[in-house]
């Protein structure tokens, strides 16, 4: 049975289009056939760090608009065979997203997908809306700080009655997981950041894994490979505990960090 | 109970300097609105209204447009026509776009003559409205209407109990609302703000199990979080009205 997993956050630049590439990259590797769409139309940005913007030919808002088949629209990843994405249009704007269009191509994609991964656009308005109105599952990425916090609360309550479950009678309600990204202990322990309790008072919803601070995944969203893909990095191994997390394995959450890598390398060197 | 003792002492203290405050105050009436001399047919009609919003209209304030009854003049129909309503619990107080005799006699009979006035805004009046065929019942007249919240309010929502408590099981994140007619309870962290007694009871009270608000209000009487206790934060704790003042204390 195919999933729609929404990745969404309320705030801007806390880590959806990098976790919904890594996400996507991290199910397929379990052998999974898993697409990844692009909600942010007008800011084309997934095809961008799935390393796939030189091949987009035809995009969603086509599809919708019935300007282009959904086929031809899908790109298939070069690295990984399970894994597609459907890249949005950067000329046009969220205007040209239509609540029945959206369900039309989400039920053509549920017939041949397992999971289906919508990667929200920040806010609230038209996009963020209709990115999270299909969804099964939501994974809400926050970041350890008071105002990203905030945000995700705001689009909790929106998930929990601004869908197409909450709105349905009868249906088991949407299953909301938190994503914390960009996770520093060295900060949280300074105070400058809160603590994983903290947030986790607050919001309310089970933990899906902790994603540390890590210079490795700007890396990878510069040369266009989703994070996962970079087998050293810790940011990459804490995703995929997420994805397992999210498949129903039993691994408890913990926090790797590169600082401690380096400190370690920097030990080795010392002997060598 | 030592905290309040000095509230208390405090607003004895200001009252001695000043035997009294004026404030502006706005209230809300209830306009009826006469389309013709008040026979027994209006009686009826009336009782039927009053039998399908039992609470609504229980002492509410009400003022008598004449607007489309200019025929009404005869003092004795006219002191009829108040008694006849206050004997069913409304309290008439003013009369609005009536004759010059007319009001004139009302003046004569006690009451204010009153110019202006607004008419609510529909939606609030049909809220009111919904619920009520539920609320009427005629087994249960005085069902309770007590509104319960099992799941975490979140940021930018707004939760209302029009009619009677709210008790929210869950926490009130910062940036939601709660507002009851009644009394509020919040058995999670109160972070967000609670507006208790939003229809202007002065006996509503606010309970909550870790006091973290925003903002706590009664009846329109507010604090907010900078004005709340430090020693407070976090506890429990309840506030309410007392001499004008909005207290809060920790609950034992």
């Amino acid at each position: 049975m195919s999933k729609v997993i929404v990745i969404t956050s309320g705030k801007g630049g806390v880590g959806k289009t990098t976790t919904s590439a890594a996400i996507g990259a991290a199910l397929a590797q379990r052998g999974y056939k898993t697409v990844v769409i692009d909600f942010d139309v007008g800011l084309r940005n997934l095809d961008m760090i799935m390393g796939c913007e030189r091949r987009v030919v035809f995009d969603f808002i086509n599809v919708i608009q019935g300007d282009a088949k959904l086929k031809q629209a899908l790109i298939k990843d070069k690295r990984l065979e399970n894994l597609y994405v459907l890249p949005t249009s950067q000329t046009r704007d969220k205007d040209a997203l239509t609540q029945e269009g959206v369900g039309q191509v989400l039920d053509e994609l549920r017939e041949e997908f397992d999971y289906i991964i919508c990667d929200s656009p920040a806010g609230i308005e038209r996009g963020a809306h209709l990115a999270m109105y299909y969804a099964d599952e939501a994974i809400v990425v926050t970041n350890p700080e008071v105002s990203s916090v905030r945000d995700s609360d705001r689009v909790l309550g929106l998930l929990n009655s601004k869908t197409l479950r909450a709105e349905s009678d009868g249906r088991e309600p949407l299953k909301a997981h938190l994503l914390l990204t960009r996770y520093d202990p060295a900060r949280v322990a300074k105070g400058e950041m809160l603590n994983v309790d903290d947030v986790l008072e607050i919001l309310a919803i089970p933990l899906l894994g902790i994603i540390p601070e890590s210079p490795t995944v700007l890396r990878a969203s510069n040369v266009g490979m989703p994070v996962v893909l970079d087998d050293k990095s810790v940011a990459g191994k804490a995703y995929e505990a997420a994805v397992a997390r999210l498949d129903g394995e039993q691994i408890a959450v913990r926090i790797d960090t590169e600082q401690k890598a380096g400190f370690l390398q920097r030990l080795l060197r010392k002997s060598a | 109970m030592q905290p309040v003792r000095t509230e208390e002492a405090a607003v004895e203290a200001v009252a001695a300097i000043k035997p009294f405050q004026i404030r502006g105050r706005l209230f809300t009436a209830v306009a009826l609105r006469l389309s013709a001399g008040p026979d027994q047919d209006f009686y009826d009609a009336l009782d039927a209204e009053l039998r399908r919003m039992p609470h609504f209209f229980d002492s509410a304030p009400f003022v008598l447009d004449l607007a489309q009854c200019q025929d009404l003049a005869d003092r004795d129909a006219f002191v009829a026509l108040i008694e006849g309503l206050r004997r069913r619990n409304l309290a008439v107080f003013g009369v609005q776009n009536g004759t010059s005799a007319q009001t004139a006699l009302a003046v004569q009979l006690g009451l204010l003559s009153l110019s202006g006035g607004r008419d609510a805004p529909l939606d609030r009046v049909e809220r009111k409205e919904r619920p009520a065929p539920k609320q009427a019942a005629p087994l249960r007249p005085t069902a309770p209407a007590t509104l319960i919240v099992s799941e975490p309010v979140r940021s930018g929502q707004k939760v209302y109990a029009d009619r009677g408590d709210l008790v929210v099981v869950a926490s009130v994140s910062s940036g939601a609302e709660l507002v009851a007619a009644g009394n509020i309870h919040v058995y999670g962290q109160l972070r967000g703000r609670a507006l208790a007694g939003a229809n202007g009871n002065e006996s509503a009270r606010i309970f909550c199990q870790s006091l973290d608000a925003e903002l706590l209000a009664v009846a329109g009487l507010y604090l907010t979080s900078e004005e709340m206790d430090p020693a407070l934060r976090r506890a429990r704790a309840q506030a309410y009205l007392a001499n004008d003042k909005l207290c809060l204390e920790a609950l034992l």
